[in-house]
């Protein structure tokens, strides 16, 4: 197999050594115990060390003999669309009620397509919003405001 | 589009059923204008959940409206009670809470609610029974002998709870503040859990609700020392109380309230008040509870006044318990 | 015989009329709330439970248990379509039913789901009626320390789940465990982890995390180059599972039906290890181990299979002792006590028609659900159909709609985005999700357990080495992660596979 340096590799390490770390960090907060008397920061501390120390294998693996890994393309405008729509369904659903919220979040779903019609999104947005109020409102009975 | 609304008559079944769940009363104006939302704060299925849910329809009938009933579990009932204590004071939103109200303040220093003040009592619901349970081939016979074993065993005894704050844990807290032991916890997350280990004999001993326990007493698959109410359970005639057993100080039950936001209008108060009093007065409520091993509190007990004494009451007696104990939930 | 007058009884009870009726319309609820993101059996049971108040107490059991087993079975069609799993265990089913689904076989992936479950579910039931007291014993001798070496062996064992580097499979597992820390500490309460926000104290669900890491990281590889994938689905093959592909899933839903009865017993994590335990055992005994993750038809039967069997024997536990083994069986507990019956051990001497017929409908369930389900596949299928931008946009609301549905929880949404971005840069770096999901769920066992374990034992750590079981399956997890990370091992491990063909 042709292994070499391989960007993804060490991008891959990077992460997990953030959040490894990051955990870490905020576990030395936490009352750690002994090792045969827990605590409850000392299996975040251990997880969290592991985790880090598997991402700086996967990185010093990543700069000798990674996996060689087509990144790829990144749909930049569906990354930044989605992620805003799930974020303003979760903080706008209790605020706007239950059909404005599911109507501007299809909406906004459907314009991470780069193919997308304005017309065609409106009227995707539309059905599913009524669909999804039919379905969870009317028929599962949730307990949202419908405005 | 033709997929779609096949895939939505697939699950219309869904709403079928769901919408047989609600019996839809109209009410003539004034409270209630929306439906009732009784706010458990524990899981589904737990006794204080199917407690509330007896009560639900009853409450929903003399109101005149719809109740529903909504589990908000996490961290001892407190994320619950938290959200009642910020909701509308317009007596749409109920808690439905125990025991754990009147500790909770001792329990957790970061609580973001004063139960006195951020809430109005509306009315005690039910006292459930305890009892003291322990592994089948645990050694003392007698609830005398537990508690000479246990002293002479303190290194070595482990007591499971279902939880900090769990009631099991409380009646666990209070047993060795009488007993004057300090002894081994072993937490598990809720009753069937820490009951499995109980069982299988990985644990020695806890303290439970009658509700959880009374079928692997009468089983025989856990042996039983003590109730730790004033008189005996009509369920297990044979256990001894913890009065007769000689720790009166032992007594402990799992009661239950409900309560509004405070600054709820008094007359809406009353209003909860009274349809909770008729529903305890529902002769289905009764019989069920029967079988939970309980009963419903008297007319009086169901009124704002006794249940704010009670809990003021309550309040003082756990704040001590549980600062000698040196218990701290968060 | 004894157990063919209980049987008898069992079947007459469960035959009448009404029962039958409710038992249809609870594994039909199942299969409903098993499709629909979020929204899981547990919340369905908990908003039926008030209306079986008014059923006779055999009625409302039978009803409330085919919600349950219909939703295992309803919670592999969404894996499968749309990579979307509702249940920790569909997971599994979603690696290569998912790729089956890419391919255009979507059809044969849910056909042999449906059987495989099918055939399990039958096969299990037979064990509960036969071997219920004995297993319910085997599952009490389960202690902590039993448990954490179980969970144990069970991440490692799930390192087999990735396709590419064991590293970093081992990673995921990793990662998963540590973000299952987020939320209170049991043992002291700590928040640990929630910054401050009290909608974190109970930590973050499993739902936002399988819908943000498949959901939508899929969502979003797909539309890196819209035109293939449209290209891709537009071919769909069979509906049914070819000569070939019967031949091939014999042998998985044989050994998944045994994992899964066997592994179904434990309370707790056993139902979640059944699946991808299954997983692992058909990948290693392969002559093709290559195919898996790419759309092997073995890699959907046996999990399935597993899955299925597992639902069924979880109902041991609580049948024989009284002990819930699962939120919807705690539920069930809620409603023996309703109507009157004091949930324990007794159960099967003092109402032995509710026990025997409760298991008998359990069968007649699983022949409803396979009739119900094998007819379904064609409509499924067309689903497919529809065009990826309706399709995806239905996929992002419907999850984000019934996340929220779970706890009202703002902070379950906004997860859905984290592991959406998460899990989607994670993919594109040849680190998978299936594994670190795993590890999100078993991460909290392994901790609860290892804690208790040592508290039990006085802080005694050999105690997970002189109790019989636990040493076996500690042994079992060393020798799991050397075959599985050291590549020599594995690369020789190859050749000898490659000399036997």
């Amino acid at each position: 197999m042709d292994r070499r340096r391989s960007l993804p590799d060490v991008l891959a390490g990077g992460i997990l050594i953030l959040i490894g770390g990051a955990f870490v960090a905020g576990a030395l907060g936490y009352d750690r115990g002994t090792p045969l008397r827990m605590g409850p920061g000392y299996f975040p501390l251990a997880a969290g060390a592991i985790v880090a120390a598997l991402g700086l294998a996967i990185a010093v693996k990543g700069l000798v003999a990674g996996e060689q890994i087509t990144f790829g393309t990144i749909p930049w405008r569906a990354v930044a669309v989605l992620s805003f729509a799930v974020v303003f369904f979760g903080f706008f659903v209790r605020r706007l009620g239950f059909v404005p919220t599911s109507l501007v979040t299809a909406l906004l779903a459907t314009l991470a397509s780069r193919h997308v019609r304005p017309l065609t999104a409106v009227a995707v947005a539309a059905g599913l919003t009524a669909a999804a109020t039919l379905i969870f409102v009317v028929g599962l009975q949730l307990r949202i405001p419908w405005f | 589009m033709r997929t779609l609304s096949r895939m939505i008559a697939a699950i219309g079944a869904v709403s079928l059923v769901a919408a047989c769940s609600g019996n839809d009363g109209t009410s003539g104006g004034g409270y209630p204008e929306q439906n009732i939302t009784i706010v458990v704060p524990f899981s589904a299925g737990g006794p204080t959940d199917t407690v509330t849910r007896m009560i639900a329809d009853p409450m929903a009938k003399a109101l005149g409206g719809k109740v529903v009933v909504r589990n908000a579990e996490g961290a001892g009932g407190t994320v619950g009670a938290g959200d009642v204590a910020r909701a509308q004071p317009d007596g749409h939103t109920v808690l439905m809470h125990h025991i754990g109200m009147s500790t909770a303040p001792a329990l957790y220093k970061n609580l973001d609610y004063q139960p006195l003040e951020d809430f109005a009592t509306v009315g005690l619901v039910t006292e459930v029974p305890m009892t003291v349970v322990a592994r089948q081939n645990f050694e003392p016979a007698t609830f005398q002998d537990l508690v000479s074993h246990v002293k002479a065993n303190a290194g070595t005894v482990t007591l499971a709870n279902a939880g900090i704050g769990a009631a099991s844990h409380l009646c666990g807290l209070l047993f060795q503040s009488a007993a004057g032991v300090k002894l081994q916890e072993v937490p598990y997350q809720g009753t069937g859990p820490a009951l499995t280990d109980l069982v299988g004999g990985q644990v020695d001993f806890m303290c439970d609700q009658t509700t959880n326990t009374s079928g692997q007493i009468s089983a025989g698959k856990v042996k039983a020392y003590a109730v730790t109410t004033p008189d005996r359970v009509k369920s297990l005639p044979d256990v001894p109380t913890t009065t007769e057993a000689g720790m009166p100080q032992l007594r402990v039950s799992v009661w239950h309230g409900l309560y509004v936001p405070a600054g709820t209008p008094p007359e809406i108060v009353q209003k909860l008040s009274g349809a909770l009093q008729a529903a305890l007065a529902d002769q289905a409520v009764i019989d069920q509870m029967a079988k939970l091993g309980t009963a419903p509190v008297t007319a009086a007990d169901a009124t704002p006044e006794a249940h704010r004494t009670h809990l003021d009451e309550q309040l003082k007696t756990w704040a001590k318990i549980i600062a000698d104990a040196g218990v701290q939930a968060s | 015989m004894d157990l063919f007058d209980n049987l008898m009884l069992g079947f007459s009870t469960a035959f009448l009329i009404q029962n039958v009726l409710y038992c249809f319309l609870g594994v039909l609820l199942g299969t409903a709330v098993g499709v629909l993101p979020g929204i899981g059996p547990t919340a369905t049971v908990a908003m039926l439970l008030p209306i079986t108040f008014n059923f006779e107490p055999v009625t409302a059991l039978i009803m409330l248990a085919g919600i349950y087993y219909g939703a295992q079975y309803g919670g592999s069609t969404t894996a499968i379509l749309i990579n979307l799993p509702g249940e920790s265990s569909a997971a599994v089913t979603a690696l290569d039913g998912h790729e089956m689904a890419r391919q255009g076989r979507a059809g044969p992936a849910l056909a042999a789901a449906a059987v495989g479950s099918f055939f399990a579910g039958t096969v299990a039931t037979v064990v509960l009626a036969v071997a219920a007291p004995p297993l319910a014993d085997v599952a009490l001798r389960f202690g902590p320390a039993e448990y954490f070496s179980l969970v144990l062996f069970g991440l490692i064992v799930s390192i087999t789940l990735a396709r590419g580097s064991a590293l970093k499979a081992l990673a995921m597992i990793a990662l998963g465990v540590l973000l299952g820390t987020v939320g209170q500490d049991i043992y002291t309460g700590t928040p640990r982890f929630t910054l401050g926000q009290r909608e974190l104290f109970g930590g973050i669900d499993f739902v936002s995390v399988a819908v943000g890491m498949f959901g939508i990281a899929e969502i979003l590889r797909n539309l890196e180059n819209e035109r293939t994938r449209v290209a891709l689905v537009g071919a769909v093959g069979s509906l049914w599972p070819t000569a070939e592909d019967r031949r091939r899933i014999v042998g998985p839903i044989l050994r998944g039906t045994g994992l899964g009865a066997a592994l179904g017993v434990l309370p707790g994590g056993g139902h979640v290890l059944a699946s991808f335990t299954s997983y692992a055992v058909e990948k290693r005994i392969s002559k093709r181990p290559q195919e898996f993750g790419h759309g092997a038809i073995e890699g959907v039967a046996g999990p399935e299979s597993a899955n299925n069997a597992a639902a069924q024997t979880s109902f041991i536990p609580l049948l024989t002792l009284g002990l819930p083994a699962h939120p919807v069986m705690a539920l069930m507990v809620g409603a023996f006590i309703v109507h009157g019956i004091t949930p324990g051990p007794n159960v099967i001497n003092d109402e032995p028609a509710l026990f025997w017929g409760l298991i008998a409908s359990m069968w007649i369930g699983n022949v409803l659900l396979v009739l119900l389900n094998l007819p379904l596949i064609g409509i499924w299928v067309r689903m497919l159909r529809i065009p990826y931008q309706v399709l995806f946009p239905m996929i992002v609301l419907f999850a984000v709609i019934g996340t929220y549905s779970l706890n009202f929880n703002a902070y379950d949404v906004y997860a859905i985005a984290f592991f959406g971005l998460l899990g989607y840069v994670l993919i594109k770096c040849g680190c998978e999700p299936a594994p670190l999901l795993l590890g999100f769920v078993l991460g909290p066992l392994l901790e609860e357990n290892l804690r208790r374990a040592l508290i039990i034992s006085r802080g005694d750590a050999s105690v997970l080495v002189t109790r019989p079981i636990s040493a076996v399956l500690l042994a079992l997890a060393v020798a799991a992660l050397a075959v599985a990370v050291l590549p020599s091992i594995r690369r020789r491990r190859e050749v000898v596979f490659a000399e036997d063909e």
